[in-house]
């Protein structure tokens, strides 16, 4: 599929391997990558971009800001913004990825972040993929990249989930399975029965993590289910069905039988340290987290408040919750999931990256943190004396109430 | 284009960019040399030290270095400790790019890790795809790298090459 999409998009017929020069449909960058990249125009003596419709500026990884030096970061970005008339989002407005997917990401596009997970959007058909600063600032003059034509990985997940089991647990287990670098330079392609039935939500979760596998980009098919999702933001016109043709060539071929998969974890300091949930349970944790580009979406909010409605979290854990973006935050308002959240104890931050990043929320040395975000590293949540555990949002909720890594299937 | 200095460090393989460079500090600075103290801090408290007592060093890794964010803060701090090129059994993606777009060389060679030691004295020709190992009289081979790729680094990285070529128009 990633194939296809640069064919398309490049006007000539290639194969996997080929450099190519694409037009870019939608370049971003957040606070920790526009800075730079604004410098780096420098070089090419110009500030100005391509197309102000083309160019997005976020604020949401040290958001709102915690402190002067990164208030006059955001100040040059705001600067930059205004004199190009590029969209920007201020801080509290949400995450980057979740503001594409609601605004701009649909399938056939070509969509470049100065940001790692920019793979997200592949959920919904796009080709996604993240750069760093000098290639956003370069597509910011000019409007192109080049990019080295992926070969594909095909993921096929069949079978029906368990209660309590979500995508997060499936996309953890094949991280396990192929390991960090399993995907490398790859596109990986995530299809089969399983994927089918899973919302768009779901689908945004798997393509989110693909890069931990060294991907550079996760693909879905654009079907039935992302045209009603565009329809939902007002976006039908822009939906198009995408699909691997049926001669489609592969790298390699991964099958994966969900029916019988567990909560999966991560233990630290590496994603692909892949157990089921039950290999840790009792472990005490200091804080849970549930946000993140990963699993902030109101389908994890509404997994998480059904576990956590009328109950308390354990004293001496905290829960850390940030949904995604503001139109989410609002809806979670509606539906009274944020009540259920402040009444069970949690801390609900504005729309953002939050904890996930360490940069407005950190970790205290030796503690333990039990999130559903999607990296682990040591120092992750600023704080290279503490220790991350990955999981899904359910596990995530059952574990706040007993303060210990909990399996969401036993305990709810 | 050759290469020569001392081995500063042999890292394992999947060294991150939150190890490279951690997020708590990345916001804040825009100036590299000023950054590139707190590189590899939190898996090596020294390197910053080391890396200023040595000519041009080289670093060595295992597979999948850079792999994470796509803080293109990793490449440059590690050039602002004046290393002179990585080499490693292979690079994670983002990585790789960042580093020819900021003009760092990067050397992908099978088994590299296991066979130099810290202190060892190379000689990289990139060119020829051939690394001398002075200290023990090896040489290892490496695969050049794609065209496009030595023309960013015959440039000094993507803004130069673009300013000179006048965008990508004359690349499509």
């Amino acid at each position: 599929m990633a194939e296809k999409i640069l064919s398309a998009k490049t006007d000539t017929d290639i194969t996997a391997g080929d450099i190519v020069i694409a037009p870019v449909d939608l370049v971003f960058a957040h606070d920790g990558t526009m800075p730079l990249a604004i410098q780096q125009m420098k070089a090419l003596g110009t500030r100005k971009v391509f197309d102000p419709n083309k160019v997005m500026g976020i604020c949401d990884h040290a958001s709102p800001s915690p402190s002067e030096k990164i208030s006059n970061v955001h100040a040059l970005m705001r600067k930059f913004a205004r004199e190009n008339k590029i969209h920007f989002f201020e801080s509290g407005d949400g995450i980057c990825h979740q503001l594409v997917v609601e605004k701009f990401a649909a399938p056939w596009k070509i969509i470049v972040g100065g940001d790692s997970h920019t793979c997200t959007h592949g959920a919904l058909g796009a080709f996604g993929t993240g750069m760093g600063s000098t290639d956003i600032g370069a597509i910011m003059i000019y409007g192109k990249t080049w990019l080295k034509v992926p070969e594909s990985l095909k993921v096929r997940i069949v079978g029906e989930l368990q209660e309590h089991v979500c995508s997060k647990d499936v996309i953890l287990h094949i991280i396990g399975e192929i390991t960090a670098d399993g995907a490398t330079y790859m596109s990986m392609e995530f299809l089969g029965d399983t994927v089918e039935r899973m919302s768009i939500e779901s689908r945004l979760t798997m393509c989110n993590m693909a890069i931990e596998a060294g991907s550079k980009t996760g693909l879905c098919m654009a079907d039935e289910k992302v045209k009603i999702f565009l329809e939902s933001y007002g976006r039908g016109n822009e939906y198009k069905s995408l699909s691997p043709d049926g001669n489609a060539t592969y790298k390699d071929e991964f099958i994966v039988e969900v029916s019988n998969l567990e909560p999966m974890i991560a233990y630290p300091h590496r994603v692909d340290n892949v157990a089921p949930v039950t290999e840790f349970e009792g472990t005490e944790i200091d804080q849970v987290c549930i946000g993140s580009c990963t699993n902030g979406r109101m389908e994890d909010l509404r997994i998480a408040a059904e576990i956590l409605k009328g109950k308390e979290i354990a004293k001496d854990t905290r829960l850390v919750i940030y949904p995604a973006s503001r139109g989410i935050l609002l809806q979670a308002i509606r539906e009274g999931i944020i009540e259920t959240f402040l009444r069970s104890g949690a801390s609900v931050g504005a729309p953002g990256c939050g904890f996930c990043v360490g940069r407005t929320v950190a970790l205290g040395d030796g503690e333990i943190a039990l999130s559903t975000q999607n990296r682990n590293f040591k120092g992750r949540m600023g704080n290279d004396k503490a220790e991350i555990y990955l999981c899904s949002p359910a596990t995530a909720a059952a574990s706040a109430i007993t303060g210990k890594i909990t399996d969401p299937r036993v305990s709810t | 284009m050759k290469i020569k200095g001392k081995v500063i460090r042999v890292f394992p393989k999947d060294t991150n960019t939150d190890e490279i460079i951690a997020g708590k500090y990345k916001y804040d600075e825009l100036d590299m040399k000023k950054l590139a103290a707190h590189a590899f801090e939190s898996i090596d408290a020294t390197f910053y030290e080391d890396a200023q007592k040595i000519q041009k060093p080289i670093l060595i890794a295992g597979s999948n270095f850079g792999c994470g964010s796509s803080r293109e803060q990793a490449p440059l701090v590690i050039k602002a400790c004046n290393v002179s090129c990585i080499i490693a059994e292979s690079f994670a993606r983002i990585f790789y790019r960042n580093g020819f777009n900021v003009g760092l060389p990067l050397i992908e060679c099978k088994g590299i890790a296991s066979k130099v030691r810290r202190g060892d004295e190379l000689e990289v020709d990139l060119g020829m795809g051939i690394i001398r190992n002075v200290t023990n009289g090896e040489e290892y081979k490496f695969q050049s790298i794609p065209k496009f790729m030595q023309k960013l680094v015959d440039s000094g990285g993507l803004m130069p090459y673009l300013r000179a070529q006048g965008g990508f128009s004359e690349l499509g």
